[in-house]
């Protein structure tokens, strides 16, 4: 990996510079809940001064700009008693900015499924390569549990990632790309000092990294605990709203629906995103529902999440964000739910 | 100075690192394509399940789409919608495939409507098959229950064009009532193969049937298997190859050496959009045909 | 999408209107962009609103407005033993809507009231369904023109047509919106059916239910957590029983 280093002010001049010929992605503040903490969300941005890069964590995930609510898989258009089908992959390159670890860690878990499988998914595919990744370093977000899955660091996945060192950015350059758009920029080599302080910088964050949910051997725990009370309890609480899946970062799971013009001269198949917590999700033609309730379909989305996912790639596809557990009216998170499963002693 | 972040153009992609194969390993550039076919012909089975004879319309498809025992393809019909089924036709014939589906949503529906000469879309094939190569010389055991004889058609066509190479091959079939058997015209072509053993039995006669009468299982009775050199395929509703499987079991074949198909909602085929889930895996990519090892270690695929 | 050989079929249809505010109605001759091809998929015969024409022979009835006089009980059963098919769309057919109120209060005093020595025939609020059997149900204050026109799509080719079942959350999240509840405003969108494209928390107001329940609805969890955040019983009780779409279900029903 090549390091460097650039003044901040520098980099508000980068950001200048890429703004003029592309789209930017950043942390906006979009308003304040009752108590005054600042919500923050992954939006387009005009200029340096509408991003807050000192946000703690975002409502949404950045999912979305990879794998959006709603897309359109192809398009029909009928006559001469067939049709045509028309496919599009194009994207326009953009660039995100203030992508924080776990955020990222995110995209590289939702490669394997979109890119590195059977079937890699070209609508993915095509929005991953158009996206410049660059990441920040921050602060533990108060609720996360990164630290708990190994989420809080990071070795690749972006083109450019920085870490505060006081008056200067220590930049890590990941790919070709990220280094030809640093290089719009003075650059300075990486001085002891500078790895000094870069080092002392990471042990700060890590030392704030206080919540603790044991994870390790989650996988055996979930299946023996499968058919455990805590489940009723925490199944009963969900109202099936499927907020959790929105906002994560790396939940996949979708529905395909066909949308006819009302001419009936073309339609569209949409994907959408679903979650398993819908109470659809695994219902079958003639209205067999393999999952009937909502107890069944929670502790699917954790056993998908923990279990499923590890036995697949030898890791869990949660990053622990916790921005499930933020958005969730009736209060289910992971650490408590883990918790409790921690504590069944099956 | 100024920043411009170049385009990658997936469209100009063509492999991605993968062998092009359009069973199994799509080309990226044929993800979501859509053989176009036509329904030559249908056979009326039932008064809620038809049998549908469909060639795939270009020729170089055609030569190119190949498929084994027990895959599934996703039926597609533009501006309706798309729905798995399993191929029920022998893979001899290329480009053609038979698929004998039930009226029991939307699309099936409207696929029930549809005239001979008609135009649907087909993806696929998708999802694992039933190892017929490696049942080579061994005697197998053919199992449906109900609706499964649709999927076990496949391997039935792979086995009996090819029985100098098997051993022992039994056919055993069970339906709720004599008015539920699929396919009764073929049962005295089956009959009358040589060294294949054909077995019927149904839960609730009706006045005009005269052969056996019970559950499936009923027919495994008295049966002389060889326990070390049998394979079984069992395909029908979990109720039924739950109790078929234990039965085998216990005459001593291996779960390893059973094979059962899974039907589970998908939307993608892909792996990629979960509604296939079972347990760790997706019936769409693992499936649907799994050995009975594998489904009993999987949470709720029972 | 003839390509099956299944030719679409342009029925008769009639609008037809009963208490309510006719707004669903108006919604019908909404979205000019596709609005001749809507009108031209269909033969309207019947509709007051558009058209002057008044046919006793269709095979679709669109019905507005949901029943509170015994001069429309009768009406209605004439629709029904004309038409093939009986759409109830929008809230007040689905479920009464906002004259559900009608049914809790003193119908005597307030006619009194509003129409003094001069009292009108007025009587309990009942949904289509409770009148006649309806086969297609398009809840909504006022009913989508999207989802109509996706149910008349489906008419046309002769299948079934399946609402959302997931609650309004989904579309809401998909909005990129703050949770009502976040910003203090109370919001029955956990529990209300989905596909109205949560117009009403994207504009900053809470879900007020005008699409009924949501299946399987969480009431019990809804009423805790709501009340956990300071909403009163009262509010939550009235705000589930402003379109009506909750009547019959409880906390039990879970």
């Amino acid at each position: 990996m090549l390091y460097k280093t650039i003044t901040k002010s520098d980099f508000e001049h980068l950001i200048d510079f890429i703004l003029e010929q592309n789209e930017i992605i950043a942390p906006r503040k979009v308003g304040e809940k009752p108590d005054g903490t600042p919500i923050h969300q992954f939006l387009p941005i005009e200029a340096f001064s509408e991003m807050d890069l000192d946000y703690s964590k975002t409502e949404y995930s950045a999912k979305t700009y990879f794998l959006p609510f709603r897309e359109n898989l192809s398009t029909w258009s009928f006559g001469d008693g067939g049709w045509k089908q028309d496919i599009q992959y194009r994207q326009k390159p953009r660039a995100i900015i203030g992508l924080h670890a776990c955020d990222i860690h995110a995209l590289l878990k939702l490669d394997k499924v979109m890119l590195k499988g059977p079937f890699p998914s070209p609508y993915y595919k095509a929005r991953r390569e158009n996206t410049v990744i660059i990441g920040m370093d921050h602060e533990p977000c108060g609720s996360g549990f990164c630290a708990s899955l190994g989420t809080d660091i990071l070795t690749h996945g972006f083109d450019l990632f920085l870490t505060d060192i006081g008056d200067r950015y220590f930049v890590a350059v990941d790919s070709d790309r990220g280094f030809r758009i640093l290089s719009q920029v003075p650059l300075a080599e990486v001085t002891d000092e500078d790895r000094r302080r870069y080092v002392r910088a990471r042990a700060a964050i890590s030392e704030k990294q206080t919540i603790k949910v044991h994870t390790r051997n989650l996988p055996t725990l979930l299946d023996l605990t499968f058919n455990s009370a805590v489940w009723e309890k925490w199944g009963s609480k969900c109202l099936s709203c499927g907020a959790c899946a929105m906002v994560c970062p790396t939940c996949y799971c979708y529905g395909v629906k066909e949308r006819v013009c009302m001419d009936l001269a073309s339609a569209s198949k949409v994907k959408q995103l679903h979650s398993c917590n819908l109470v659809d999700f695994a219902e079958v033609a003639g209205g067999h529902n393999f999952r009937p309730t909502r107890e069944h379909r929670l502790k699917y989305r954790y056993y998908h999440q923990h279990r499923g996912f590890a036995e697949a790639y030898d890791e869990p596809m949660c990053v622990g964000c916790n921005r499930c557990g933020d958005t969730c009216l009736a209060g289910i998170n992971p650490p408590d739910v883990i918790a409790d499963l921690e504590q069944e002693n099956p | 100075m100024s920043v411009r972040i170049h385009s990658y153009d997936v469209n100009r992609e063509f492999t991605m690192g993968h062998p092009v194969d359009y069973t199994r390993r799509s080309d990226l550039q044929n993800v979501d394509h859509v053989f176009k076919a036509e329904i030559t012909n249908t056979v009326n089975l039932t008064e809620h399940e038809k049998l549908f004879h469909i060639r795939i319309l270009d020729p170089t498809e055609r030569d190119r789409f190949h498929f084994h025992p027990g895959q599934f393809v996703m039926v597609v019909l533009p501006g309706y919608g798309e729905v798995p089924i399993s191929i029920s036709s022998s893979n001899s014939q290329r480009g053609h495939i038979e698929l004998c589906i039930r009226k029991a949503g939307l699309v099936t529906d409207v696929l029930h409507r549809a005239a001979p000469g008609s135009h649907i879309g087909l993806r696929g094939p998708f999802g694992t098959s039933f190892p017929v190569e490696r049942m080579r010389g061994k005697d197998v055991l053919l199992i449906a229950g109900g609706l499964g004889i649709a999927p076990l058609r496949a391997p039935i066509f792979y086995i009996t064009e090819r029985l100098g190479d098997y051993g022992k091959v039994s056919i055993l079939y069970g339906a709720r009532t004599p008015k539920d058997l699929l396919f009764d015209y073929q049962y005295e072509a089956w009959r009358r193969i040589y060294n294949v053993h054909l077995d019927i039995i149904v839960q609730e006669p009706d006045e005009t049937w005269t052969g056996k009468v019970g559950m499936i299982t009923a027919l495994l009775e008295g049966m002389e298997i060889d326990p070390d050199n049998t394979f079984a395929i069992v395909c029908g509703p979990p109720v039924m190859f739950k109790f078929v499987c234990a039965r085998l079991q216990e005459m001593g074949i291996a779960m390893q050496n059973m094979f059962v198909s899974l039907e589970r909602r998908m939307h993608c085929g892909m792996g990629k959009c979960c509604r296939c889930n079972v347990g760790s895996t997706y019936t769409c990519l693992d499936g649907p045909v799994f050995d009975y090892w594998s489904v009993i270690n999987q949470k709720e695929a029972i | 999408m003839r390509y099956l050989g299944i030719e679409p079929v342009k029925p008769r249809v009639g609008i037809f209107d009963f208490s309510g505010c006719e707004g669903c109605q108006l919604q019908l001759l909404n979205k000019e962009e596709s609005l001749g091809a809507f009108l031209s998929a269909l033969e309207i015969v019947h509709f007051r609103e558009g058209s002057s024409e008044a046919s006793d022979d269709y095979d679709i009835a669109f019905i507005d407005g949901c029943v509170t006089r015994e001069d429309e009980v009768v009406r209605l059963k004439k629709i029904r033993s004309i038409a093939k098919l009986v759409v109830a769309m929008g809230s007040c057919a689905s479920f009464g809507g906002v004259l559900r109120h009608r049914n809790y209060i003193d119908l005597d005093a307030a006619n009194r009231e509003v129409y003094g020595d001069k009292p009108k025939e007025t009587g309990k609020t009942r949904a289509i369904h409770e009148v006649v059997k309806v086969d297609v149900t398009i809840p909504g204050c006022p009913v989508s023109k999207t989802q109509v026109e996706r149910i008349v799509q489906h008419l046309v080719l002769g299948v079934p047509f399946h609402d959302v079942v997931y609650p309004v959350c989904v579309e809401c999240k998909q909005k990129f919106n703050t949770c009502m509840f976040e910003k203090g405003t109370l919001c029955l969108g956990p529990i209300t059916r989905g596909g109205c494209g949560a117009p009403c928390p994207t504009g900053g107001l809470g879900c007020w239910g005008c699409r009924g329940a949501t299946v399987d609805p969480n009431l019990k969890e809804f009423k805790d957590l709501a009340l956990k955040r300071g909403f009163s019983e009262a509010e939550i009780d009235e705000r589930l029983a402003f379109f009506g779409g909750f009547e019959g279900i409880t906390c039990a029903s879970i």
